[in-house]
């Protein structure tokens, strides 16, 4: 299986399409530190008056949150959400973050990742397909090796290529980040809300978590993508529609979520993990175990599809 | 007799519930270059790509050195190499590293192996250069590389030579005779060009519709007991030969004939005074039988 996979690899590695790729994910890094650098308000270490403005911060929230109608469920949880870290802030003497470090670069680049996941998306779509536009998928299917094989390779080489622009992008954010701005004051903590009360956390596991939890629309789409490349054996399509619904899936799905319950069985409304640990449900009882069923539930339909059809067609063309 | 090397029982198609291959058999022994001949969309490709799996089986079965397509995949497909039609390869990467593509798919394929069939093929100069500078020769020379790699015991072209000049075709030709020569190989060659099957191959099976309609070894096809021969002769006072049929050309007369019937033939002329120049006979071309044998299955559909 691993020679099948170093063959995906030197196929995409040999295109100069890919490497275009990589370079435009290091040009978009290089440019937000740039920019931030230039334009960003920093060189100021934490406010001295700190503590006033934090206590300022949370008056003002109270005051918002008792003039609220009750309706407004969303607002009234991110408010509580804000002054209960602040209010941890001011009891252990954690100042917020104002500056821009290399932490919180990292941080700010994890924005990045759809960016990341747009292009990994491309090549899923084309990984099957190609193959098929290429006329190469007759001399790849008449080797020795069953066609599942063939179409898991493909499906874990997308799987690794993703991670590896994770990767780029968070090794290239860190060391631009530290070396742009400085590794901050010490208090790399960071502060996640759930449950009702404010947990510490390590910023570098808290950074590759987020990074990791972002990716998993990302992986989602990405699935997809492949799915519909394995199954109608084309790219554009494959291409067209997945970034179609990266792009428009989250928002049509809040549109839905705000009128009906049934929007938490949609794919976008179970993608963003991250709102189980620091936030709140798109749709209220929703829970992360839900959540990891339903992503479960699409994976598997995706790859039942892909490989059902995969290995059944017949190869015309 | 050998064993089979392939061999196709009962076999039948259906997509969208037209027969594209009406229960076809026949089976190919080891070491003979097999030709599959059949008009366009008769359905040659179809059963070839049954035989490497790359479509589905309706009915019957397909065995390759006695395992069985379908079921047993791999070990049918090791003793496959195959081109199905224009061997198309990744135009972005290096003859080299097409071959290193499909030697990394099989186990066991040596350094030396690959340089040895590149040295075969004849594409040593040119191996290290991308692919999409290769011309249709040099792709195809490439693309017989790629199936020779694990050594396979049968070879399956899908219409070998489409496209190629005439000096490619020949390449082709002779480079398929060396292998089922010094190998021992089996070719299976699919085409519609009669006049090269008729050089590659000992035995051809025509088919049409998705019917076989003939099967026979090529010497056969061109030494039939019956033959037209041809009587340069004076064309005057032929008319003692309104008994036997015959057909007047230009310069002389067509009569089907025995071979032993042949110098009575010259006797019966010369005893009736007419002058013969010339006495040769006919050899019917692969592509008149084709013809003839295609029609005939026409006329029996019609």
């Amino acid at each position: 299986m691993h020679k099948l996979i170093i063959n995906e690899w030197i196929k995409l590695f040999k295109r100069p399409g890919t490497l275009v790729m990589i370079g435009l994910l290091l040009l978009s890094i290089i440019a937000t530190g740039v920019l931030n650098k230039i334009y960003g308000d920093n060189g100021q270490t934490a406010h001295p008056q700190w503590e006033q403005q934090v206590t300022q911060e949370i008056k003002q929230a109270q005051k918002q949150l008792s003039e609220l109608p009750a309706t407004a469920v969303d607002v009234k949880k991110d408010l509580e959400r804000k002054v209960a870290i602040n209010q941890y802030r001011l009891d252990h003497q954690i100042p917020p973050a104002n500056e821009t470090t290399g932490w919180t670069f990292i941080n700010d680049s994890s924005a990045l990742i759809s960016f990341a996941g747009l292009f990994t998306i491309i090549i899923a779509a084309g990984i099957v397909a190609s193959e098929f536009g290429w006329g190469t998928i007759k001399l790849l299917l008449i080797r020795p090796i069953k066609r599942y094989k063939i179409l898991l390779s493909k499906y874990l080489t997308v799987v690794l290529f993703d991670l590896f622009m994770l990767a780029i992008l968070f090794v290239s954010a860190a060391i631009l980040g530290f070396s742009l701005f400085g590794t901050g004051d010490g208090h790399n903590v960071h502060l996640a809300y759930s449950n009702g009360s404010v947990v510490e956390q390590n910023m570098l596991l808290y950074l590759i978590n987020t990074y990791l939890l972002s990716s998993i629309d990302v992986i989602m789409v990405t699935t997809m993508a492949f799915m519909i490349s394995a199954v109608f054996r084309n790219s554009s399509l494959a291409v067209g529609l997945s970034i179609f619904l990266l792009l428009m899936g989250g928002t049509v799905t809040s549109l839905i979520a705000s009128r009906y319950d049934w929007a938490k069985y949609i794919l976008f409304a179970n993608t963003d993990l991250t709102q189980y640990f620091d936030g709140v449900p798109l749709v209220p009882g929703m829970t992360a175990g839900f959540s990891i069923i339903m992503l479960l539930l699409y994976f598997f339909v995706f790859h039942l599809l892909a490989f059902g059809f995969f290995t059944k067609k017949d190869v015309a063309a | 007799m050998s064993s089979p090397v392939v061999e196709l029982k009962h076999v039948t198609k259906i997509i969208k519930g037209k027969k594209i291959i009406d229960d076809l058999s026949f089976t190919i022994e080891e070491g003979e270059v097999f030709g599959f001949l059949g008009p366009n969309g008769a359905g040659k490709t179809t059963t070839i790509r049954m035989m490497v799996g790359l479509m589905g089986i309706t009915s019957g079965e397909i065995l390759i050195c006695g395992k069985n397509v379908e079921k047993e995949f791999e070990d049918a497909l090791v003793n496959i190499g195959g081109i199905v039609e224009n061997p198309e390869l990744y135009k972005f990467l290096t003859g080299y590293q097409n071959l290193m593509q499909y030697a990394r798919m099989v186990k066991g394929i040596s350094k030396q192996k690959i340089e040895e069939v590149v040295e075969f093929v004849g594409l040593k100069e040119r191996i290290h250069d991308k692919v999409k500078t290769y011309s249709l020769g040099m792709r195809q020379r490439l693309g017989l590389a790629q199936s020779l790699l694990h050594d396979p015991k049968v070879m399956i072209l899908d219409e070998p030579t489409n496209g190629l000049d005439p000096a490619g075709i020949r390449e082709i030709r002779d480079h398929l005779k060396k292998l089922t020569k010094e190998k021992g190989m089996s070719v299976i060659v699919s085409s519609h060009l009669l006049s090269e099957m008729e050089m590659m191959c000992d035995r051809i099976a025509i088919i049409q519709n998705g019917k076989l309609i003939d099967i026979q070894k090529v010497h056969d096809y061109l030494q039939e007991s019956k033959q037209k021969y041809f009587f340069e002769v004076d064309m005057k006072n032929l008319a003692f030969l309104k008994d036997i049929s015959y057909e007047k050309v230009e310069k002389g007369i067509e009569i089907e004939l025995e071979k032993d019937e042949v110098p009575h033939m010259i006797q019966l002329l010369i005893e009736n005074g007419i002058r013969i120049f010339e006495v040769t006979p006919i050899s019917k071309s692969l592509e008149d039988r084709f013809l003839e044998v295609t029609t005939q299955g026409e006329k029996l559909h019609a």
